[in-house]
């Protein structure tokens, strides 16, 4: 059995959405700039491809487009079939730039569009898969409208925020998304994407980096940001039903850090007295981590003591990030860890963080 | 019993920078020409696993020449699917990591054909 969750979908092109716009977002996706709108994306461009080469035809990739859609057959052969998925969660692909558009208004509407989209061109189909909905974090209301219309349906599994923000997560600006999944018992998902990118801040406090090499090191940084603030909010004493999964963004760096953020609540407990326990804990009891890209040591055996600060038989969580070209083979990231925790990482922790019990049974 | 082998007329050789698949046994087999020499490479990165030949591109690269980045004159690397690793088509050695190789197998030319072996080259 295993729970695959980073597969990551997108439509060919904005105009996909069009039957799931309302008409005054439709005149816009057409009628904006020259040619119809377009979403922001990275400054940087990945020198040898976004994909990996076997996931898409390249004669058929629009020119200039970036992030080449998926098709449903195309992830069935290529992840759900080969790798024997029990469940797949979809995450999105360009549609997380949304959370970084200037105008909340239209941010939300295309949100709706998109999560319409997911339902029906992909999750009504193939009972293998679960989306997570995309919302808006720059207009907090519209998306805990967005988490109430659709969360209660079976293939949604959850909310997807990527890492790059205007504001931490923790912030109580973001209380009533926090609240909406609380009532609804949904996770949230924190998926590095977009960082610097938009309205969002820059990727770390040194400001810009020049190269997608270095992007790429440190796409946990936003992360980072966000582990530090909901902790500190005490988002999980608040919305106590809530539980949050880091995507992506490297694991050992966040051994140290939560390590890090321990002492500093030991010594600053008194600015913070609704965390009325250390960070750890809650952590234990709230907060995944999903394994791609496994960082790669110079020695294979460094890694588990590297990642056993997190406690990766609760806590840890198999992803491949299809078809992004970092992608990892469950084959290969499951042998990479001691054996007693591949159960686990392959599916208990994700079907217990998603609520697929049913789906995955123990 | 004699090993299994591959013959190609000479005639059908993938033009260079093309990757032609061949199979040897149950082996699947990229044979990828740079310049007048043919090579025959294992379709599986040494890395994590992927389709290196059937899936992987033969690229130029870019290296440091005197200085100042240079384009190689030739596609003479051949560049993983997935992570997007280079590795030397006449060597099989990857560029970014010390000690992987991706496997390689002997080629011959007799007569009107090129004859791939489960063998080392020599």
């Amino acid at each position: 059995m295993l729970v695959d969750c980073d597969i990551h979908v997108g439509y060919h092109s904005l105009r996909d959405l069009l039957p799931y716009l309302d008409s005054a977002t439709a005149e816009l996706v057409l009628e904006s700039g020259t040619n119809g709108l377009g979403m922001p994306s990275y400054p940087w461009y990945h020198p040898a491809g976004w994909l990996r080469t076997d996931t898409y035809d390249r004669d058929a990739a629009a020119e200039g487009a970036q992030l080449v859609g998926q098709t449903l057959d195309r992830v069935r052969d290529s992840v759900l079939d080969p790798f024997d998925v029990t469940v797949g969660i979809l995450t999105p692909d360009e549609a997380a730039a949304f959370a970084v558009l200037p105008n909340p208004l239209l941010a939300a509407a295309l949100c709706r569009g998109y999560n319409d989209w997911l339902l029906t061109q992909w999750l009504e189909h193939e009972p293998r898969l679960r989306g997570l909905l995309v919302v808006t974090p720059q207009h907090p209301e519209a998306a805990a409208d967005e988490i109430r219309r659709l969360g209660e349906r079976e293939e949604i599994a959850g909310v997807f925020l990527p890492g790059a923000a205007r504001i931490p997560y923790g912030n109580p600006v973001h209380d009533p998304i926090w609240r909406a999944c609380d009532d609804l018992g949904l996770p949230v998902a924190i998926h590095t994407h977009f960082e610097g990118v938009g309205i969002a801040g820059p990727v770390t406090g040194a400001g810009m980096p020049d190269f997608y090499t270095e992007y790429h090191a440190l796409t946990g940084a936003g992360m980072f940001g966000h582990f530090t603030s909901i902790l500190c909010h005490g988002i999980f004493e608040r919305f106590p039903r809530t539980r949050v999964m880091f995507m992506e963004g490297g694991l050992v760096p966040f051994v140290g850090l939560l390590w890090r953020l321990d002492t500093a609540w030991r010594g600053c407990r008194t600015e913070v007295p609704h965390c009325v326990r250390p960070p750890s804990e809650y952590v234990r009891d709230h907060v995944a981590w999903t394994t791609q890209p496994l960082e790669e040591p110079p020695e294979d055996r460094m890694l588990a003591p590297a990642i056993e600060g997190l406690e990766p038989q609760r806590t840890l969580c198999f992803s491949s990030d299809y078809p992004h070209w970092d992608f990892d083979d469950p084959r290969q990231t499951l042998k990479r860890l001691p054996a007693e925790w591949r159960d686990a990482v392959a599916h208990g922790n994700a079907a217990r963080f998603f609520g697929l019990e049913t789906a995955v049974p123990a | 019993m004699s090993r299994p082998e591959a013959r190609i007329p000479l005639a059908d050789l993938p033009t260079p920078g093309q990757i032609r698949m061949i199979e040897v046994g149950d082996h699947r087999i990229g044979l990828i020409r740079v310049g007048d020499e043919v090579h025959a490479l294992a379709d599986r990165c040494p890395h994590r696993g992927a389709p290196l030949c059937s899936a992987g591109r033969t690229v130029h690269g870019i290296e440091l020449g005197d200085e100042v980045p240079v384009r190689g004159a030739e596609r003479a690397l051949l560049r993983c699917p997935w992570h997007k690793w280079d590795f030397d088509i006449a060597s099989g050695r990857c560029l970014v990591h010390p000690t992987l190789r991706a496997r390689r197998y002997r080629v011959t030319v007799e007569h009107e054909d090129v004859v791939v072996r489960l063998e080392h080259p020599r």
